[in-house]
């Protein structure tokens, strides 16, 4: 059991780590999500240098500035002669932490006129790395909510279906396979149609985590109803319900309690899904728009070609996206064996 | 003696796959009256405990097929609803499980699975209840009621196990007890004590009980009248003593003969001196 719990030790500290950095988004990125700089529009990353163009080795790094405001695009993405030295916990654009409190300290900076953009810009001039970790809120936030949604309807139709058995059993397990028959995406379109063109940011992010979370409740559901079925002859559910215990109380204490090492994992292998399904959404113009980031915002200037090929920072999101999946699904598998080893 | 269970031409019979039949229980027919221990005894797989499943309404219709008439009080049972057959079970008729360690939930407290009896049949609040349990658990002889009701049952022994579920099955003063194989699974030594807290609790509380064992020397000690079942069916009856001294069917003499006499004879002498 020790080595299990050793095995969920990595997953777990590193998804704190993330969600820490996503948390504290406005910190930990050097601008505004929805700040623009037309001078600079795809930039590449910005180079970090320690070595200065006389050959002299400099103790804080430092970003080249913007050539003369006449230079093209290009060659002021290039950067002049001129060095900014990276700085440590500066003040710069107003954030709101957890909606609440307002901060202007952010984790580093460099003086303006230079700019630093660690993951490049995009075709507005606003940094991505910034907008990846303000659109980080987002993605995460919905993947988190529909994965809770549609674990907490399983339970509802997984754990009557197991427990009661007979028509109504029928009735929610094909009616899940129903679901999961559903071409979701093309739903998906037609409720968006169905609704006015301009809607509000939240409207569209709770539309969007509603389908999510509504249309995927039949997986979890049949997984649930599985354990239901185990879980309800188990002697002490039999002994509870011999000493006068009602249906939902069984449920409630004895029959549902032990689905929750199934649930658990079923949610930590949901969310990289939905947060998948959220950046197809939005590649596809069905999430949250603009200013908005997410990582479906972000990566949805790929459809263009002429993107696609010349900014190569522009997969950037894509790319940062795979580890954390692999935490996801490590932090299931740990989880999963961790529970297979304590049975209840 | 007034009649307090009734028990006439109970058939169960489980289903299996297709068409076929597994006949458990057939034409079985017995009285309790209020305050007699009614011994049963029967080889395992005899069909003990699907009777006593069946006398609570505890199989359900997708298993087994249940018929015949149970009468507890004078009031039918098998056509009753199940929410009123849900007052009955714990407080009008208790069922003491066989293996405690599985009858018990791993991951509740004591205190709450002696509780959440008395909560089913009470309407009262969760602390009451709580309250309650605690003295339902001193009742069955624990001295340190304190740390045994917040423990775990992983946490308890055997004995201790077997005394808890038995605190379940008594909280809420049940007329009838019944008492499935309750020494099976412990050692000679805890199954003496629950014996004699059994046979204690039963002349303090004037329940009756219907005490499945296999065991001879149980049945002893406690059982006013034996029944012996092979086969689903009822095969002998009469006092232990008589059926002991003389067995008329097989499986009695089988049953009664094989356990080492020398105990059976010892707690018999036990028996007629107290």
């Amino acid at each position: 059991m020790l080595t299990q719990r050793r095995k969920l030790a990595w997953p777990v500290v590193a998804l704190a780590a993330f969600c820490c950095v996503v948390l504290f988004a406005g910190f930990f990125a050097p601008y505004d999500f929805a700040t623009q700089d037309r001078d600079t529009p795809f930039a590449p990353p910005t180079a970090i240098h320690f070595v200065d163009a006389g050959g002299t080795f400099h103790i804080r790094p430092f970003v080249y500035g913007p050539g003369d405001s006449g230079q093209s695009a290009e060659s002021s993405a290039q950067g002049s002669d001129q060095p900014y030295p990276l700085r440590w916990f500066v003040l710069g654009a107003p954030y709101k932490i957890a909606c609440v409190f307002t901060s202007r300290a952010h984790l580093f900076g460099v003086a303006r006129p230079a700019r630093i953009f660690l993951m490049g810009s995009d075709g507005y001039g606003r940094d991505q790395l910034s907008r990846f970790l303000y659109g980080s809120q987002i993605s995460l936030l919905a993947g988190l909510i529909a994965a809770i949604l549609s674990v907490a309807i399983g339970i509802l139709a997984g754990g009557i279906a197991g427990y009661y058995g007979g028509w109504i059993d029928e009735l929610l397990m094909r009616g899940g396979e129903l679901f999961l028959a559903l071409p979701w995406l093309y739903l998906l379109f037609a409720v968006r149609a169905a609704l006015p063109l301009h809607i509000s940011q939240w409207q569209v992010f709770l539309l969007l985590i509603s389908v999510m979370g509504l249309i995927g409740w039949a997986r979890p559901a049949r997984l649930i109803r599985g354990v239901v079925l185990s879980a309800k002859e188990r002697n002490f559910v039999l002994a509870a319900r011999g000493f006068g215990a009602s249906d939902a109380y069984l449920l409630r204490r004895h029959v549902l309690p032990q689905t929750y090492a199934v649930l658990l994992t079923q949610i930590t292998l949901l969310i990289p899904q939905y947060v998948l399904a959220e950046v197809t959404l939005t590649f596809l113009g069905l999430g949250v728009g603009e200013p908005m980031p997410s990582w479906g915002a972000l990566l949805s200037s790929l459809q263009q070609y002429s993107v696609l090929s010349s900014y190569w920072w522009m997969f950037l999101p894509a790319l940062l996206l795979i580890p954390l999946f692999v935490v996801f699904y490590a932090a299931a598998d740990a989880l999963q064996e961790l529970h297979k080893s304590v049975p209840l | 003696m007034e009649v307090l269970l009734r028990v006439k031409n109970l058939d169960v019979s489980y289903r299996g796959a297709g068409p076929s039949r597994h006949h458990a229980v057939q034409q079985v027919s017995f009285e309790i009256g209020e305050g007699e221990v009614l011994g049963l005894m029967g080889e395992s797989g005899c069909g003990k405990t699907s009777m006593a499943l069946a006398l609570l309404g505890l199989l359900s219709e997708e298993q087994a097929d249940v018929s015949g008439s149970i009468q507890f009080r004078g009031e039918e049972l098998l056509s009753k609803e199940r929410s009123s057959l849900r007052a009955i079970r714990g407080a009008g008729i208790s069922l003491v499980f066989q293996e405690p360690e599985l009858a018990l939930s791993p991951v509740m407290k004591i205190r709450d699975q002696v509780a959440e009896v008395i909560h089913a049949h009470n309407d009262c609040k969760w602390e009451r209840c709580r309250a309650d349990a605690e003295l339902a658990l001193a009742r069955v002889g624990f001295s340190d009621v304190r740390r045994i009701s917040s423990a775990y049952p992983h946490q308890l022994s055997g004995g201790q196990r077997q005394r808890v579920v038995l605190a379940q099955a008594l909280a809420c003063k049940p007329a009838l007890l019944i008492a499935d194989e309750p020494a099976a699974s412990l050692d000679a030594r805890s199954q003496c004590e629950i014996l004699a807290l059994l046979r204690e609790l039963q002349r303090e509380l004037q329940i009756s009980i219907l005490l499945i064992s296999h065991a001879p020397e149980v049945q002893a000690s406690l059982a006013d009248r034996l029944m012996v079942m092979a086969n689903g069916r009822i095969v002998e009856r009469g006092p232990f003593e008589q059926l002991y001294r003389n067995p008329s069917h097989a499986c009695t003499r089988a049953m009664l003969r094989t356990a080492a006499p020398a105990s059976v004879a010892a707690d018999m002498d036990f028996e007629m001196v107290t």
